[in-house]
């Protein structure tokens, strides 16, 4: 039980510390830093150019600078990226990509030039239409720009070699950790909300080689002892992420346990294998088009509800917490949609508005020990 | 005997709960968490049912203090409480409304007469009774006397601002531009009114619907919300007690299980 503790320690230490983690990694791997804004971004060929993807996905300081150019009607996630960056705390980066899912991740494209000019911008855009053969084709083109824009600054070129490698290792870790997540499952309370959610969040900040490696030797260590009988509740989370740590607090003092999610910066990295295409960005492009149930990518036949209903009776969770990051349309449009169907399968729904920064918790506490509540009656 | 406490933003409740579920003693007081307005409800409710502390059996605290209410045997939300309090009151209720001092709160009952979902207000006070209050200090009138004013408006006057002080503005815009303060409370009422409605709407209501609440004893509010939503609400007697009810039957409700527990 030692090594296990000692293991999901320095796991949460890691990713409630990210500036120090990051910086180990770089010196460990001897790979200089590229940062990757939300939502997805091509970390493999990132990996094989020598760099380390770094998962830019906000934090909770005050907002001072970036309101010159996402004012508080905006995600606050994105905010925060901004307001980094104009901080000087990404100086170390040797680039950022940024993808445009959203409107506000287009306008930020154009205003990271003229505000953060000192670290240099990758521009990525994904086919609305990916599913399609044309939709493959742009989204390979678009990778194969990024990983030219990579070899200049890197001035190096990346071989065929490094990059089926650096996919495998991609391949692996989306394979190690939907394991993960269902093994985590069954210790609710060793693997609690609050653990569970930090554990997974460490992956935008370490090698993924290393992190691979802990994260499977703590299945090894769980798997050595028996499922965990637990009185309290069993929810899955949705949204872009549940944040902030005293959002997860709450939870755990509620006997709250996470045993799925549908959560952008967790479950959404890791959801999809690639099954098919030739070479690496092919398979690559084909992996984006089979996710499904995301907000960021368009779908026509929206299948987000079924999946949490799926993912409810395979988990034979309680109910399901919507962590609604505010201001967010893309997640907010997919909300009604979801709610009806589950609704219909008669599945308890929490609804919580959050942002990164939340100086008062106190009606999130209510929200969520009412619900608790409401599920024990 | 069992104890309910509600401890609001604005004010503090207690209840007294007798073994056949009989209310026999209830308490307000005008002041609410981080004073000694518990403490004051709780021993006037005493001294009205004429018993000592030791004669409470379990006592449960709910609303905005009871987490930091020590005396409490146990505490649960005011969802919970505003939910259970109104169903024993009103059993044919299926949605509650509670405007309290700091927040509204929707909260949809089932058949079986448990909460089957809920809705709360965002952080703003917006569509809530300190909003009432800030704009019943500009028309320069104690709270209890905004409803008798807004009900001799004879014309509509809209204040289209959500956030309070905005609407704060906008109040004070209208009076300095002449318009009659019995307008301008009633369009203040439908402020709030739309504001709940929009709450009341995201979860979806179904009838009968009931008030509960401070802001319940407001009857231009209760109208103006019922025309609102095109729905009859009723209003429970002692609408600012229902808390207080529900926590004293979540008392009762432990302290039965936990004597079960002992006698097994």
């Amino acid at each position: 039980m030692k090594q296990l503790n000692n293991l999901i320690t320095e796991l949460e230490t890691a990713a409630q510390y990210p500036s120090r983690t990051v910086q180990q990694a770089m010196e460990i791997s001897k790979r200089p830093a590229v940062g990757c804004f939300p939502y997805y971004t091509p970390d493999e060929i990132i990996y094989a150019a020598g760099f380390l993807p770094v998962g830019l996905w906000g934090g909770q300081s005050d907002i001072m600078l970036a309101d010159t150019y996402l004012q508080s009607f905006c995600c606050s996630m994105m905010r925060e990226n901004v307001e980094q960056g104009m901080k000087g705390h990404y100086d170390f980066l040797s680039a950022v990509i940024i993808p445009t899912y959203c409107d506000t991740l287009k306008c930020i494209c154009e205003n990271w030039k003229a505000a953060v000019p000192q670290t240099i911008l990758i521009p990525m855009v994904y086919p609305q239409n990916r599913s399609i053969q044309a939709g493959i084709d742009y989204l390979v083109a678009e990778y194969q720009r990024v990983q030219e824009e990579l070899e200049g600054i890197s001035g190096r070129k990346i071989t065929e070699q490094k990059l089926t490698d650096s996919f495998l290792l991609y391949e692996e870790y989306r394979t190690l950790m939907r394991e993960f997540t269902i093994l985590a499952a069954r210790y609710p309370i060793t693997i609690n909300a609050k653990t569970r959610q930090l554990l997974l969040k460490a992956a935008f900040f370490m090698d993924k080689k290393m992190y691979i490696q802990k994260i499977r030797e703590i299945c090894r260590n769980l798997e050595n002892f028996p499922a965990e009988s637990f009185d309290g509740k069993k929810v899955v989370v949705t949204g872009i992420l549940a944040e902030p740590t005293g959002l997860l607090d709450i939870l755990v003092e509620n006997k709250i346990a996470i045993v799925a999610d549908d959560l952008a910066n967790s479950s959404w990295q890791f959801r999809t294998n690639s099954q098919k295409g030739n070479g690496v960005l092919e398979k690559m492009a084909y992996r984006i088009a089979d996710q499904s149930g995301c907000s960021l990518l368009f779908e026509a036949q929206k299948t987000r509800g079924q999946l949490l209903v799926d993912l409810v009776k395979t988990t034979e969770a309680d109910g399901v917490v919507v962590v609604m990051m505010k201001f967010c349309d893309p997640e907010e449009f997919d909300y009604p949609i979801y709610k009806k169907e589950l609704e219909a399968a008669n599945i308890p729904l929490l609804y919580l508005e959050i942002e990164q920064k939340m100086d008062s918790m106190e009606q999130l506490r209510t929200r969520v020990q009412s619900f608790a509540e409401m599920l024990d009656d | 005997m069992f104890l309910g406490v509600d401890i609001g933003s604005s004010s503090s409740k207690a209840v007294v709960l007798d073994e056949k579920q009989q209310i026999i003693a209830t308490a307000v007081i005008n002041t609410g968490t981080g004073t000694h307005g518990p403490e004051k409800a709780v021993m006037a409710a005493l001294l009205q049912a004429k018993l000592g502390a030791t004669e409470i059996k379990f006592t449960v605290a709910t609303g905005y203090g009871r987490i930091t209410y020590e005396k409490a045997d146990k505490q649960v939300t005011e969802i919970s409480c505003h939910g259970k309090g109104a169903t024993f009151l009103a059993p044919q209720a299926r949605t509650v409304i509670d405007i309290g001092g700091q927040d509204a709160k929707i909260i949809r009952i089932d058949d079986t007469g448990k909460i089957e979902n809920f809705v709360m207000n965002d952080k703003c006070a917006a569509g809530t009774g300190r909003f009432l209050e800030v704009m019943a200090r500009i028309l320069d009138c104690k709270i209890g006397e905004l409803s008798a004013f807004a009900r001799n408006s004879t014309q509509e006057i809209s204040i289209s601002s959500i956030c309070t002080v905005f609407a704060e503005s906008e109040v004070i815009s209208q009076l300095a531009a002449g318009a009659a303060k019995e307008d301008v409370a009633q369009g203040v009422h439908q402020s709030v009114a739309k504001r709940v409605a929009g709450l009341a709407n995201r979860i979806g209501i179904r009838p009968d619907i009931v008030m509960t609440g401070g802001v319940a004893l407001n009857d231009s509010m209760v109208a103006t919300l019922s025309q609102e939503l095109k729905q009859n609400i009723a209003v429970v007697p002692f609408p600012q007690l229902v808390g207080a009810v529900g926590a004293a039957l979540y008392a009762a409700e432990f302290y039965r299980k936990q004597l079960v527990k002992t006698l097994l």
